[in-house]
């Protein structure tokens, strides 16, 4: 008797039940469609997927996807997709949240998981402001940017992810555009293939706090250039760019970190003998 | 900044045609569909009312496609594969353009635009370096897509344009004092 062949998953088939809860015309919608048309172009199974997130509005994304899901803490998103991956090398791990949650209270997590270059996909939806808590300037908003808490702007330079995560060892590095979710598809494929950390930035606009950001749409365009495998050259294009192109912009060639080192007895044993009645 | 708008005037097979027919139509179903459940969980039921309408309008469009590709067989593109004029499927709402307080005009005057942008994708494809039967078809997915125009401008009118102030909301998302 032959066994069956599995069914094709379609995207539709990596949705959860849960329905989100985002504002109406939040980019996030069109993120969470790039990441069911991914896993259904690379025909992962749902058990074969873990989303880790930390919290804000784009951490909410484990819950809407069919798979395995960790709504984790604020900032700490990397160190949980860290071990899932360490324990279980075989999942494709993805690790999704916003510009809060990972450039500021998780932002020493960033620099230390790019260095370590474990096989994971960290996603960015970066919309320039801490959306769930209302609108404050977050690392990646522009210094003039006027609002009711930061009246005349906060005058702190954005911190620069790109830039921070060649610099830091990342073996993959793109910018997405959450209106664009075929081209986002392609790109979250890219990444998730390269071995590796594959860092993700979306830009995905928050329409609520940034109404000023639907205007995003006209704004990028694709990368003039290719891919480089040459980390000083990508960060030089990210740093003369206007912050809007869009593509794969470094192909690293790095290896993966592997875990070499097997249990330690000795210690193992010196526990075992300091519990011993 | 799409690069396939280039490429949409070149040739298309039968089967080509009908994937991309079927995807505007499906995708077009998925995302009013959403839409309306946005909508509703905002309390706007008159909008969702009318997305959830425009679901099942594109449903039953679909449901012919399918019946007219008959057995030929689809092939499977990857979605950056399609060649769409835009970012996007012609039907799919831009969701730039979406507003918690939105009106049935406002709804209305978007999927107008959709409509407008497939009908413009068939001509396209019809006016291109296509075989006979492929531009036959084209011409004939053009025309539903008219009609569907024409629907639209009728609804429209029964709908006239809010106020200016129709975003005004008493008790905005306001930033934190």
């Amino acid at each position: 008797m032959s066994t069956p062949a599995p069914c094709k998953l379609k995207a539709s088939d990596y949705k959860s039940k849960t329905k989100p809860v985002w504002c109406p015309g939040c980019g996030d919608y069109h993120v969470l469609l790039s990441f069911a048309k991914a896993a259904a172009q690379l025909q992962l199974r749902p058990e074969e997927i873990a989303v880790i997130s930390g919290i804000g509005c784009s951490s909410r994304i484990p819950a809407y996807l069919n798979c395995y899901g960790f709504h984790g803490i604020h900032g700490r998103a990397l160190p949980l997709a860290t071990g899932v991956k360490v324990a279980r090398p075989d999942l494709t791990v993805i690790c999704a949240g916003g510009d809060g949650d990972g450039f500021s209270i998780g932002g020493n997590h960033l620099l230390h998981a790019c260095r370590r270059n474990i096989d994971i996909t960290y996603v960015v939806m970066d919309n320039e402001v801490y959306g769930m808590t209302k609108g404050q300037p977050s690392p990646t908003t522009a210094p003039d940017w006027d609002s009711k808490i930061a009246p005349g702007g906060t005058g702190v330079s954005p911190f620069h992810p790109l830039v921070i995560a060649l610099a830091s060892g990342a073996n993959f590095v793109a910018r997405a555009f959450s209106g664009d979710p075929n081209g986002t598809t392609k790109i979250l494929v890219d990444a998730i293939e390269h071995p590796g950390f594959s860092f993700v930035q979306i830009l995905s606009p928050c329409v609520t706090f940034r109404p000023d950001q639907r205007e995003w749409k006209n704004q990028v365009h694709p990368s003039p250039v290719t891919p480089t495998t040459d980390a000083s050259q990508a960060a030089r294009r990210v740093m003369t760019d206007d912050g809007f192109n869009i593509g794969v912009l470094y192909k690293g060639d790095r290896d993966p970190y592997r875990q070499t080192v097997g249990r330690n007895i000795r210690i193992e044993r010196n526990i075992d003998e300091e519990f011993q009645l | 900044m799409n690069d396939n708008a280039e490429n949409l005037a070149q040739s298309f097979s039968m089967a080509e045609l009908l994937v991309h027919a079927l995807v505007i139509e499906m995708e077009a179903v998925q995302s009013y569909k959403e839409l309306a459940e946005q909508m509703r969980d905002c309390g706007n039921s008159e909008v969702a009312d009318l997305f959830e309408k425009m679901s099942g309008l594109e449903a039953g469009h679909a449901e012919k496609i399918i019946e007219k590709a008959g057995d030929l067989e689809l092939p499977e593109l990857a979605p950056w594969e399609y060649r769409w004029a835009e970012l996007e499927s012609p039907e799919t709402i831009d969701l730039a353009g979406i507003h918690y307080l939105m009106t049935p005009h406002r709804a209305l005057k978007l999927a107008l635009e959709n409509e407008l942008n497939a009908m413009a994708f068939f001509e396209v494809i019809a006016s291109g370096q296509v075989e006979e039967e492929v531009r036959s078809l084209a011409q004939e997915f053009a025309e539903d897509e008219r009609q569907h125009v024409a629907w639209m401008h009728n609804w429209l009118s029964k709908y006239p344009p809010p106020d200016d102030d129709w975003d005004y909301d008493p008790d905005p998302p306001a930033a934190i004092d």
